[in-house]
Order: C-alpha cells, then sequence, then structure tokens
C-alpha cells in the first residue's frame, strides 16, 4: 500500500500540473468577475496540495506487515478481470458492426463461458434469455432504437 | 392544516394504479438488490435509472427510491440467515441477528427486522413530512453565498464522515469538481478540457460515471474474490416471524432511539445508512442493563440497527428534497436522475411541484406497507434467490448497465465513458478511494462552480461575502471545521500521547 500511494500522489501531482497549465491557457474573464479558468486552476491548486500530503504521508509512514501483501491480486484474477475489461471493450466496439443482438449474445456467452467457466447448455440458455430480456425490455417496452447491422437486426 | 392538504394531494398522485405499480416494483427490486450479495442499492439505481426515461418524473423517482429503501430491508434477510450482509447498512445486523437464527430464533429475528423497518421507516416519513416544508420555505431566500456554503459543506461532510481515510476522501471530491469542469462553461463559453472531442462539450455524462464507479468496478471486484456461496435451509413458517411479547418490551427502547438516531444523523450530508446503524449498535450497547450479551443474539441488536438504517434513508431525503444536496452515493445518482427528468432539485421544488414531492412522500408510505408484505409472508421465496449464482447475475448486471447507457442518449461514446470509470473505480476500491465523493462531485459540480462565482462578482472578489452573511458564515465554519477535523484529532493525540510520556 505504501509504495501504491506514493506512486498515485506523484500521478495526481502530474495531473494537477496539468490541470493548472490547462486552466491558465484559457481566456481571462469578459467581463467583471472570475472566468472559466478560475475553479480549474484553484482545483489543480488545492489537488497538488492534497497530492503532495499523500505522497509524503505515505513516504514517512513505517511499512507494516499489511504493506507486504500485493495491491492488486495475483496473475489468475488479474486475466479474469483483464477479460471482464476486454469483453466489454470489445463489445462496445463491435456494437455498431454486429448489431446489438448477436454483439450482446456473443458477450454473455464469453462472460459466462470464458471468465466464470460455466457449462455449455447454461451459457447459451443465459445468454439467449438475456439478449431476449434486454431486447424486450428496451425495445419494444422502451422503444429505445438499439444498433443494428448491415443485416438489420 | 396546510400539511393534510399536502398529503392528500400526495396520496392522490401516489395512488394512481401507474405510480402504485410502479413502487411495488421499485420496493420488489430493492428487496432483491438487498438480497442479493455482490450488487448493492448505489449500482441497483445506477444501472436502472435508463429503464425510468419513459415515465413522468414522479413515477421514475417513485420507482428509484423504492429500490433505495427496499434494499435497507432486504438486506437484513441474508445477515441473519447466512451470516452476509445483503449491502453494507446490514454489517450491524449479522452480529446479533445470525446469533439468533444459531440458537432457532431466526424467525422473530428476522420478522423484528422487518417490523423495526416498517416503524422506523414510518417514522421517518412523517418526521420527513413534518420537517421538510419549513426548511424549504427558509432556504428558499438562499442566495448565491449560501448556496455555495451549503455545497462545500456537503462534499466537506461527505468526506470527513464517508470513511476511515479523509484525505482520500478530499482527493476524490476534487477530481470529481474537475471532471464536472468538463465541457462549456456555463458562464463564458468556453470549452474547458474536451481536447477537440465534440461528445465532451455537453460534459461527462453522470449515469456513465456513475455505472462505472460503482457497478463495474464492484463486478471487477467481486470477480476478483469470487463471492461465497452460503445456503440457508432455515424452515420459515409465517407465524414463526412474529417476535413475542418479551422481544417486543426488549426492544421497545432500542425501536425509538433507532429511529431518532438514524434519521437525524441520516439528514446530515455523508451520514449514510450504513454509519447510522453502526452508532445505533453502539449506543444500544452503552444504555444496556447487560452490554455483555450483545453479540450472543439479543433481539436489541437487529432493532436498533435495522431501524436506524430504515430510519435514515428517510432522513436522507430531507436535504435532498429541501435543499438539492445528497447524503451521500445512493442519493447522489438519485439527484441526478432527478435532474435528467428535468426537475430543479432545492426549495423551490415544494413550491413548483408539489405533486411531485408529496406524491413521492406519500408513496413511500406506501412502499412501506408493500416491504412489511413482501418480508415477511414471502420470505421463504427471497431465500431461495440466494441459490442464483453470481454468473448468472455478472453477465446481467453488466448488459443492463451497458444497454441502459446506450439507451440514455442512443449513443456510444457514453458507453467508453462507463468503461473509463470502471477502471478508474477499481483501481480506486483497490487503493482504499471513496467514489461516493466523486460522484456527488459531479453531480452538484455545476452548482458549485455557478454560486461560487456569482458570489464572488458580487462581492467584487472578496471571499469575505462567505463569512458575513450569517447562514453562509455557519454553513461555511462547518465545512471548515470538518475539512481540519481530521488534522485536529491528529494533534490531539500528539498532545495526549505527548502528556502520557512527559
Amino acid at each position: 500500500m505504501k509504495k501504491a500511494e506514493m506512486i498515485t500522489g506523484v500521478v495526481l501531482l502530474i495531473l494537477s500540473g496539468l490541470v493548472i497549465w490547462g486552466a491558465l491557457e484559457m481566456p481571462p474573464s469578459a467581463t467583471f468577475g472570475p472566468g472559466a479558468g478560475f475553479l480549474p486552476f484553484w482545483l489543480g491548486v488545492l489537488l497538488a496540495v492534497l497530492a503532495t500530503i499523500l505522497f509524503v504521508s505515505a513516504w514517512r509512514s513505517q511499512a507494516t506487515e499489511k504493506d507486504s501483501e500485493p495491491v492488486f491480486p495475483g496473475k489468475q484474477a488479474l486475466f479474469a478481470i483483464a477479460a471482464v475489461l476486454g469483453g466489454l471493450a470489445v463489445y462496445i466496439l463491435l456494437i455498431d458492426v454486429l448489431g446489438y443482438l448477436v454483439d450482446t449474445f456473443l458477450f454473455v456467452v464469453f462472460l459466462v463461458k470464458v471468465v466464470e467457466r460455466g457449462p455449455w447448455p447454461l451459457t447459451l440458455k443465459l445468454a439467449a434469455a438475456t439478449t431476449a430480456g434486454l431486447f424486450i425490455t428496451f425495445h419494444i417496452l422502451l422503444k429505445i432504437t438499439l444498433p443494428s447491422n448491415m443485416f438489420g437486426f | 392544516m396546510d400539511i393534510f392538504h399536502n398529503i392528500i394531494l400526495g396520496f392522490q398522485v401516489a395512488s394512481s394504479w401507474e405510480n402504485i405499480l410502479f413502487c411495488f416494483i421499485g420496493v420488489l427490486i430493492g428487496t432483491l438488490i438487498g438480497v442479493l450479495p455482490g450488487i448493492g442499492p448505489t449500482t441497483g439505481i445506477a444501472i436502472l435509472i435508463p429503464v425510468t426515461f419513459g415515465m413522468s418524473a414522479t413515477t421514475a423517482i417513485i420507482t428509484l427510491a423504492g429500490i433505495y429503501y427496499g434494499a435497507m430491508y432486504g438486506g437484513s434477510t441474508t445477515s441473519i440467515l447466512i451470516n452476509l450482509p445483503g449491502e453494507s447498512a446490514s454489517v450491524m445486523t449479522m452480529l446479533d441477528g445470525y446469533q439468533m437464527a444459531k440458537k432457532g430464533r431466526s424467525g422473530p429475528a428476522l420478522g423484528m427486522a422487518a417490523l423495526a423497518s416498517f416503524i422506523a421507516g414510518t417514522f421517518a416519513l412523517i418526521m420527513l413530512t413534518l420537517i421538510a416544508p419549513p426548511l424549504a420555505s427558509y432556504a428558499v431566500s438562499f442566495g448565491p453565498p449560501e448556496y455555495f456554503a451549503l455545497t462545500f459543506m456537503g462534499l466537506t461532510l461527505v468526506s470527513a464522515l464517508g470513511g476511515d481515510a479523509p484525505l482520500k476522501a478530499y482527493i476524490s471530491a476534487v477530481l470529481g469538481l474537475l471532471v464536472a469542469c468538463i465541457g462549456i462553461d456555463a458562464i463564458s463559453g468556453v470549452a474547458r478540457f474536451t481536447f477537440d472531442n465534440m461528445y465532451l462539450l455537453d460534459g461527462v455524462g453522470f449515469i456513465g460515471m456513475a455505472i462505472g464507479l460503482f457497478a463495474v468496478s464492484e463486478i471487477l471486484v467481486n470477480i476478483e474474490e469470487p463471492i461465497k456461496q452460503v445456503f440457508s435451509d432455515a424452515k420459515l413458517g409465517f407465524l414463526s416471524l412474529f417476535p413475542n411479547l418479551q422481544d417486543w418490551k426488549d426492544s421497545f427502547g432500542a425501536l425509538w432511539r433507532g429511529s431518532l438516531l438514524g434519521f437525524f444523523i441520516g439528514t446530515l450530508p455523508g451520514s449514510g445508512a450504513t454509519l447510522c446503524s453502526f452508532i445505533a449498535y453502539a449506543v444500544e450497547k452503552k444504555v444496556s442493563k447487560h452490554p455483555e450479551k450483545f453479540g450472543t443474539g439479543v433481539i436489541e441488536g437487529v432493532a436498533a440497527p435495522e431501524g436506524a438504517n430504515n430510519a435514515a434513508a428517510g432522513g436522507a431525503m430531507v436535504p435532498l428534497l429541501t435543499l438539492g444536496i445528497p447524503s451521500g452515493g445512493a442519493t447522489a445518482v438519485m439527484l441526478g436522475a432527478l435532474m435528467i427528468h428535468g426537475l430543479r432539485p432545492g426549495p423551490m421544488l415544494f413550491s413548483t411541484n408539489p405533486e411531485f414531492v408529496w406524491g413521492l412522500i406519500a408513496s413511500m408510505y406506501i412502499g412501506n406497507v408493500f416491504l412489511v408484505i413482501l418480508n415477511m409472508p414471502l420470505i421463504g421465496i427471497w431465500v431461495k434467490l440466494l441459490k442464483v449464482p453470481y454468473k448468472v447475475l455478472m453477465p446481467l448486471i453488466l448488459t443492463i448497465a451497458a444497454t441502459g447507457i446506450f439507451a440514455t442518449d442512443n449513443n456510444v461514446f457514453d458507453m467508453w465513458v462507463m468503461f473509463f470509470f470502471g477502471l478508474v473505480g477499481y483501481v480506486m476500491r483497490k487503493l482504499d478511494f471513496p467514489a461516493a465523493p466523486m460522484v456527488l462531485a459531479l453531480v452538484i459540480g455545476r452548482l458549485v462552480e455557478m454560486s461560487l462565482r456569482q458570489s464572488l462578482t458580487i462581492s467584487h472578489g472578496s471571499i469575505s461575502i462567505f463569512f458575513t452573511r450569517p447562514i453562509s458564515g455557519v454553513l461555511t465554519v462547518i465545512a471548515l471545521l470538518s475539512l481540519f477535523a481530521p488534522l485536529l484529532r491528529i494533534i490531539w493525540i500528539r498532545y495526549k500521547a505527548g502528556k502520557a510520556t512527559a
């Protein structure tokens, strides 16, 4: 945790620098009173102060037993998380290409089969039920136009 | 009497078949969310906001509020039966509730949890009915300095009370305010931090951020540490649920103390139902004649926290409806929903949309009755639902969230916002940064900035305006005190440690 907090402090400090720079680039107020860059500038300053406190207090703190434990999980869990996020990214990327129905069906198959390692019959049943349920709720009941593929579904 | 007139208006609105139906659906989903570990009320409300778009504003918020207080009822069931809290406000109920279940008294424990929830929830609604209108009419005279002081106080209190790491909560709030700055500045028309992306001109979508921070990150954490599946084979007859006379005698004090504490602490920004249930349990232990028995299965230990968390759900509606200031994550998400439905939360709400405010309050009375019915005779069904594996739940939550996000504005960019904040939320959870201050800051960020800049324009740049006006002065001082409270505590501990060694 100690190391992670020090890294967080540095990252936030860099971010605050970018924010302050961005705020100073904004045009000054045309009338009297604070302009567009006023709040971002002071938020940037505040963030820099808080990030410095976080860094310094993490740096000065004694390493405890909890610190020797890694903050982020082992390989297997990390793979599962990467799979969910990666699957979600692919889902979003392909939704306009494959259409809502196909894309959602494949996404649920991926989540149940690859991430949760469920058996095939359950996977297919769940994917069909989830896709149908969502399509009925959002498209038929709520009348929302969901993305469709070149074949129109 | 004005109040009777208003309440009758409220019940007229709430008793339309549509509102009754959606109130029922709301509390039903709320109970479900409360029972299922791995999905909390904030996540539930966030992912279901898009589903409410087709409804009128009143019906939509009645449904969402039902999810919120319904979850408080449902959470106790799993705490008592399998020693696993369905959501965080039910953690204290485990201590004595599960011990009672082990002794074969799960019936009275569940019954008391439901009845205590009903009594305290109804008490809180009566208090809300009485307190909210005068508070709102008082707040109508608020100008920009008062609003800035109020939002500032809301942010500092949420951060200071929200967890055990105030510094991280402040960082979270500042980041949220920065996210709120993204988009076209409402006063000068300058595009800020948009990186030439046209989707960012309107600002970062609140629903995408809330769903990412709460729902997606919750899924990622649950995948990392799989939820234990525990089943209960308790046989629960309807009559076994009723606590006996001795139970009522033992719980009487706990009930009214829990109700009062829950309501009043619940009105403070940042307190939340979880904190209220902790305090109520601690107080009950302190005033008890036999504190050593707490944790071995005494019924007061169930009545106090369950009463308090439901009263807190009612208390939280006070600042939300009268001032437009949410008290925590779940109410921040509800505030966002209000704005999406075109309502401007704040003191004027009572005079501009009385049918909305009173309809909502009346629906909560009705919802509480539904909840007792749902949670007593039907408890066996909820227990069976615990067998739904997370395999089934996880894809469902994720696809509902993604579809809902898309449905919000019919654009895929919002799905990327959800993706991004899902990742951010996961890292924040791992590093103990609370998400609630960030979401709250995004929701009220525009109000913070407008009121701050308007105030400084009025005062020609002098910050004394926040101190010299009486109401904003008091609020600003409270905000500053809570801001520096952690620092004062450290100094006090050092001082005491120094005295001990000297």
